[in-house]
């Protein structure tokens, strides 16, 4: 039995290092430092509190905005805590940070 | 045939298995080639110290109750695609002796998570340690006390194990333009009744599917003991934010050998109101309503499990005034219905969210 259950840890483990492994390196993703327009960053804005409002609002109240680089580490956070997909992370980092 | 394999590979899986699929998983992670993997963070993410503080008194059948506690949540973003994250939880629960004298009590201690989390792609993130059983959504997302509408535990929360000790695969992606799929799958692997570290061996799972439109969202759980009488439990949850009023609406079902039951909470928040805008915005209603049946254990096990010793029913109401972000003021009334003794809950208090940054906050 104890077998069993160290096989079952492993196996899964062996999933997740084969899921590593097939993900492909990405290129530039929304939220590295890049120049928008002018509409282009009011458009991600929306978007991004759309995201937040469907997201976040489900669980808590909108935060105050916080420095850049705490929110990187809080939407990191919630993104596994609440399984926030890799879109809507970006979008809501964004939309939080400017 | 396969049986007589799998029964082999077992039987040397401390000499053969275990050190070749070590390796595999090792090389695996580590291949050069997944060096090239970017940052999902435009900033460079630093360490926080975030967490909750609160003050309340529970007035249960009119014995009063004063509950302080502190929650410090510890988070160490490392690289672009690791997190550490913890969470412990000091509570002082201190009541005054029914001959009278001066309030007294214990200091509970628990480590609710301490875990190690890869995002490993846009579908998968893997994580190790000790972490919060993914049962349904209070457990993980409702709990902390700033989060939570109302003070008060729902009656079926015990039915779960609130943490576990292993490991998990989790992860949250779009099937579409309309649909989300979320996930966790995990083995807790150790048993442990030490006070601080309580978990259970266990397996189980949950999947839920998110509507970003209607913004609802559905999910079933499940989890599997794999110690003592290795019982099943399953749970089902429901969450809905309707675009037009700013309500949030919460539900929770779960069914196992210990007992079954469910949970519905709404919370109402005065956003949209005409007059006195600058205070009633600050104000949210919120409301609970929650039936328990007991399952197969007696009521002594129940009660030690902190499960309600018989069938209970539960109405509450409650009112949080937001004082600024991250700080509310909450006061409630409840009414329990048992065939053990109807009585009445008051709680009152008030919850605080702080973020410390670890780091310098300025631009990298």
């Amino acid at each position: 039995m104890k077998y069993k259950s160290l096989a079952i840890i492993w196996l899964l483990a062996l999933i997740s290092a084969i899921g590593v492994a097939s993900s492909a390196p990405r290129t530039r993703r929304a939220t590295e430092p890049a120049v928008y327009s002018s509409a282009e960053a009011d458009a991600m804005r929306l978007e991004g509190e759309k995201r937040f409002r469907a997201n976040c609002n489900r669980c808590h109240a909108a935060p105050h905005k916080f420095p850049p680089r705490m929110m990187a580490t809080i939407v990191r956070h919630m993104r596994v805590r609440a399984t926030i997909t890799d879109d809507d992370m970006r979008y809501i980092l964004y939309y939080m940070t400017q | 045939m396969s049986y007589f394999w799998i029964k082999a590979g077992l039987r040397r899986w401390p000499r053969v298995v275990l050190p070749a699929s070590a390796g595999l998983f090792l090389l695996l992670c580590f291949t050069p080639g997944l060096a090239a993997c970017q940052s999902s963070d435009g900033e460079k993410a630093i360490p926080i110290l975030t967490g909750t503080a609160g003050y309340f008194n529970f007035v249960t059948a009119g014995q009063n109750q004063v509950d302080a506690q502190i929650n410090p949540v510890l988070l160490v973003p490392l690289g672009d695609r690791w997190l550490v994250e913890s969470r412990a939880e000091f509570e002082g629960a201190f009541q005054r002796p029914p001959d009278g004298g001066s309030y007294g009590g214990m200091v509970s201690k628990n480590l609710d998570y301490l875990q190690a989390d890869y995002i490993a792609n846009t579908y998968l993130t893997v994580t190790m340690g000790r972490f919060l059983t993914p049962f349904g959504i209070f457990n993980e997302r409702l709990y902390p006390i700033w989060i939570r509408s109302l003070q008060q535990d729902p009656l079926i929360l015990p039915l779960s194990a609130e943490s576990s000790d292993g490991m998990m695969l989790r992860g949250g992606f779009p099937v579409n333009a309309k649909v989300n799929l979320n996930y966790a799958a995990y083995v807790s692997a150790v048993s442990s009744g030490h006070n601080n570290l309580e978990s259970d061996r266990n397996v189980g799972g949950r999947m839920g599917i998110f509507l970003p439109g209607p913004r609802v969202e559905v999910g079933a759980s499940w989890q599997k003991l794999l110690q003592d009488e290795r019982t099943h439990s399953f749970g089902f949850h429901f969450a809905w934010q309707p675009m037009r009023f700013p309500l949030n609406i919460h539900s929770e079902y779960a069914r196992s050998n210990q007992g079954s039951g469910y949970w519905i909470d709404g919370a109402y928040r005065l956003s949209q109101v005409l007059f006195w805008q600058k205070a009633l915005r600050r104000l949210e209603f919120a409301g609970r309503a929650e039936q328990f049946f007991n399952g197969q254990i007696s009521s002594d096990e129940a009660q030690a499990l902190g499960l309600p010793a018989a069938n209970t029913r539960e109405g509450e109401f409650g009112l949080n005034y937001y004082l600024h972000d991250g700080l509310k003021a909450v006061a409630s009334y409840g009414r329990q219905f048992s065939s053990a003794g109807n009585l009445n809950l008051w709680t009152v208090g008030i919850a605080y969210r702080f973020a410390v940054p670890l780091g310098r906050v300025g631009s990298q």
